[in-house]
């Protein structure tokens, strides 16, 4: 009952973000957005005059960092409900950038502006689940960048203790990441003493496992007893300092910084399933006697690893 | 009451000797990463124009850099200029400039800056330079930089320090162009692509296939999915072959697009647009400020 | 466990052969299989990793009498980190060309489980001098392993050593590829394995 509340609690300040960032061009303009390779949608709020809009010399674009730069638009056309137009490029469009769609003169139904600037860019929520996969199965941190290997194998013997460790992860995870991006952000950058990240986040990381423990114990001591046994092993993993560090490096903001510690942390609850559910199966099989044990783990481990290859430089938005 | 006294102590006093260690070792070792890291970056310049340790530079040979900023206005958000940090020659020396330039291309102010050549590599003395001219209500963001090399008055090359996104994260590179633009060399500074993958864009025979691009070629510059064929590859290796043998080879894959690095077709791909769009901006960039520069009366360090 | 009676030359083997971080207690995987591609590599992590431990080590042997039983395991975490830190800043001052290839995982050596278990079983025990010797074993261990793969596998991958051709032909790049990480170490866990088997087979 609780969970849910915190999960609602979550997902409400989560819609709450997204909905500042997305609610940007008001006032004539619905939605600016990238379509194909080399074109932007503009969706007006209501109807626009044919002629202004068929005019090339009424709109120029640039992207953000660099307005100096303008990018040709070769074409613009107009959609049969008058509202919605289509600006083709010259040149294929760099998606990952912010662009500024410039308009003179814009003829809207009755009224007249003398200009307007648009910005347009990615969908944000597809940038943040892309995030989330990416740390999740394209960067998976077991079989990509091959971190937290000991814990891994020390808990892949059994389903049960490979989704209680992983679920007791990802949650320590979520916990010490973002307090470690709090801090890095608030105190760390602006005073100058980023040469202490290690120090301080292995300090928040143990500082959850200690408060996940007590809280765990006081208010659900059922669960403490399923779960408590991995706490310890959670500080031996580099995962858990790894993805700060990766947040401190990249800058993100705090609602990508979730994201990413999220996907970091189901990712490693993934591979821990997968590998469980064949060491399962290993057991049953004939595996020569010198591979017994960690050897042939490594090597399916290595099977893994190529087949997670398959999804790298995937991108999803 | 008694451990907890002791065990805050001893919190306490483990907290402080850990400090002073990491400090002291902090303020050590931060003017020396300092110093290296520039060091590493005034030997790739060096090394892109051919210079090492067997072939030391001439003593007229100057780095003459220019920083690009955007400036935003807090009171016109739509409004965003640009400023060049230039270096300028006048009767007392050199010293830098700051021109401010509109969205279109044209000269709006021109200031001067307190910032010593010596110290304008570091970005906090440039920071602190701009914040004194520009006033509180603007804001200036850093965009990127150009090294202009000179040879007593005469220009050698263009450096391009930069960062694009390559397969999987930021690659960081540096491109040398001839006063022309055309590319005179190619260096990866740092990346992240798979080892034996595209971790090969650092190689040589991958590298070198963008040297001797003229501009017009290297703006329309792709990438093609075929094998390298193998008598290039020794040339771009730098085998020991006779220079006019060499220069009759290069010619004929001087037009040739981008070959692309066996099973990376994606970061050979990230490198080229990368380098393009560098390349292009800076072009475009660079005979404005000429332009400006001329009209103004402004004599150039470079 | 008490205070060890081993002579301070069979503490050092120790950690190289009979306790090897890597092939024997199977500790500290990361980085056997994500930086072993080229021997460089695995000596300057080596060497990190062997900085740490015996500061570790050493530090944690002289305060053992002032650590309150009930803070051990964070003054211990606190130690290392703060030794990571000082190599950290070292190494990124000093080597900045080969700081840059390892990557993360200098830093990534405060989660390092050989390093805080040998705190527990060992340095928290034991005098300074052994505790010394102590660790130097185990990094030096570590490093040793570290070089054994990397150099199956920038030699079976590139054909070079350190940087330096050895093979002429051309190599099979998959020892390079990231996942061959996990069949190098898995291979040869499995031939330490068998060779032991063999031994003890020839000893009955």
């Amino acid at each position: 009952m609780r969970t849910t509340k915190i999960i609602l609690l979550c997902l409400f300040v989560f819609g709450l973000l997204s909905g500042i960032a997305l609610a940007e061009n008001v006032n004539v303009v619905r939605k600016a957005s990238f379509d194909k390779a080399n074109q932007i949608i503009i969706e007006f709020i209501e109807e626009i005059e044919e002629a202004w809009a068929k005019d090339v010399n009424n709109f120029y674009v640039y992207q953000k960092i660099n307005p100096d730069i303008l990018i040709g638009v070769s074409k613009v056309e107009l959609l049969p409900d008058k509202r919605t137009i289509t600006l083709v490029m010259s040149e294929d469009l760099n998606k990952n950038e912010v662009h500024i769609v410039g308009m003179k003169n814009i003829k809207i139904g009755k009224q007249t502006f003398p200009k307007l600037q648009v910005q347009v860019k990615k969908f944000y929520f597809g940038y943040l689940f892309s995030i989330f996969i990416g740390a999740m199965l394209v960067n998976n941190f077991v079989f990509t960048k091959y971190l937290g290997l000991c814990v891994f194998f020390g808990t892949s013997r059994k389903k049960s203790t490979a989704v209680g460790m992983g679920i007791t992860f990802t949650i320590v995870m979520v916990f010490s990441a973002m307090m470690s991006w709090f801090l890095y952000q608030f105190v760390l950058k602006p005073f100058n003493l980023s040469f202490l990240q290690v120090v301080v986040f292995i300090g928040m990381v143990s500082l959850s496992v200690q408060a996940v423990d007590t809280i765990l114990r006081k208010v659900n001591p059922v669960l403490f007893k399923a779960f408590g046994v991995y706490l310890v092993l959670v500080i031996a993993n580099c995962i858990i300092i790894a993805v700060p560090l990766i947040l401190a490096d990249n800058e993100y903001n705090a609602v990508e910084s979730l994201m990413l510690a999220l996907g970091a942390g189901l990712g490693f609850l993934v591979a821990l399933f997968l590998m469980s559910s064949v060491r399962e199966r290993l057991e049953l099989a004939l595996v020569p006697p010198s591979f017994r044990g960690l050897p042939i783990a490594f090597v399916t481990a290595g099977l893994f690893a190529l087949a997670f290859m398959g999804f790298s430089g995937m991108s999803l938005f | 009451m008694n451990q907890i006294l002791r065990i805050t102590t001893g919190l306490i006093i483990t907290c402080f000797l850990a400090g002073l260690v990491m400090g002291g070792v902090f303020t050590i070792t931060h003017d020396a990463k300092k110093k290296n890291e520039h060091m590493i970056f005034e030997e790739t310049m060096l090394g892109l124009l051919g210079y090492g340790k067997s072939t030391p530079p001439p003593q007229d040979l100057k780095f003459k850099a220019i920083y690009r900023y955007l400036i935003e206005d807090a009171k016109d958000i739509e409004r965003k200029d640009l400023a060049y940090m230039v270096p300028v020659l006048d009767d007392k020396g050199e010293k830098f400039k700051l021109l401010i330039l509109s969205q279109e291309g044209e000269l709006k102010e021109a200031l001067d800056l307190k910032l010593e050549p010596e110290k304008a590599f570091e970005a906090k003395e440039r920071q602190e330079a701009l914040e004194a001219v520009l006033g509180k209500e603007k804001r200036a963001i850093y965009g990127d930089s150009a090294i202009v090399a000179v040879q007593g008055d005469k220009r050698v090359a263009y450096l391009l320090p930069g960062r694009f996104p390559g397969f999987k994260t930021m690659i960081k590179a540096m491109l040398a162009l001839e006063p022309d633009f055309t590319v005179k060399g190619v260096e990866i500074m740092e990346h992240e692509e798979d080892p034996g993958l595209g971790g090969e864009i650092t190689q040589d025979y991958f590298k070198n296939q963008f040297v001797g691009k003229p501009f017009g070629k290297l703006k329309e510059l792709k990438v093609v999915k075929e094998p390298l064929p193998e008598e290039y590859r020794k040339i771009l290796e730098g085998a020991q072959i006779p220079p006019q043998e060499r220069a009759r080879q290069l010619s004929q894959f001087k037009d040739k697009d981008i070959y692309a690095l066996t099973g990376a077709t994606i970061s050979s791909k990230a490198v080229t647009e990368g380098l393009k769009g560098m390349a292009s901006s800076f072009a475009y960039r660079f005979k404005n400020l000429e332009k400006i520069a001329s009209t103004q009366g402004l004599r150039l360090a470079f | 466990m008490a205070a060890t009676t081993k002579s301070n030359s069979e503490l050092f083997l120790n950690g190289i052969l009979n306790e090897n971080p890597i092939f024997r207690l199977a500790l500290s995987m990361c980085p056997a299989v994500g930086l072993t591609t080229t021997m460089t590599n695995g000596l300057l992590l080596g060497i990190a990793v062997t900085f740490v431990q015996v500061f570790s080590s050493c530090t944690i042997a002289l305060i053992k009498d002032y650590i309150h039983p009930r803070i051990r395991i964070p003054t211990y975490t606190f130690t290392i980190a703060t030794w990571v830190t000082v190599i950290d800043m070292v190494l990124a001052a000093y080597v900045p060309g080969a700081y840059k290839a390892m990557g993360i995982f200098v830093k990534l050596i405060v989660a390092f489980a050989i390093i805080t278990m040998r705190l527990e079983t060992f340095a928290c025990k034991n005098n300074f001098v052994k505790s010394f010797w102590d660790g130097l074993g185990m990094g030096l261990g570590f490093m040793f392993g570290m070089m054994a793969i990397g150099f199956v596998r920038e030699l079976l991958g590139m054909g070079t050593l350190f940087g330096y051709k050895v093979l002429g032909f051309r190599t099979l790049l998959f020892f390079v590829l990231p996942a061959a990480g996990f069949f190098c170490v898995g291979l040869m866990m499995a031939i330490f394995n068998y060779v032991e088997f063999k031994l003890k087979q020839k000893r009955r």
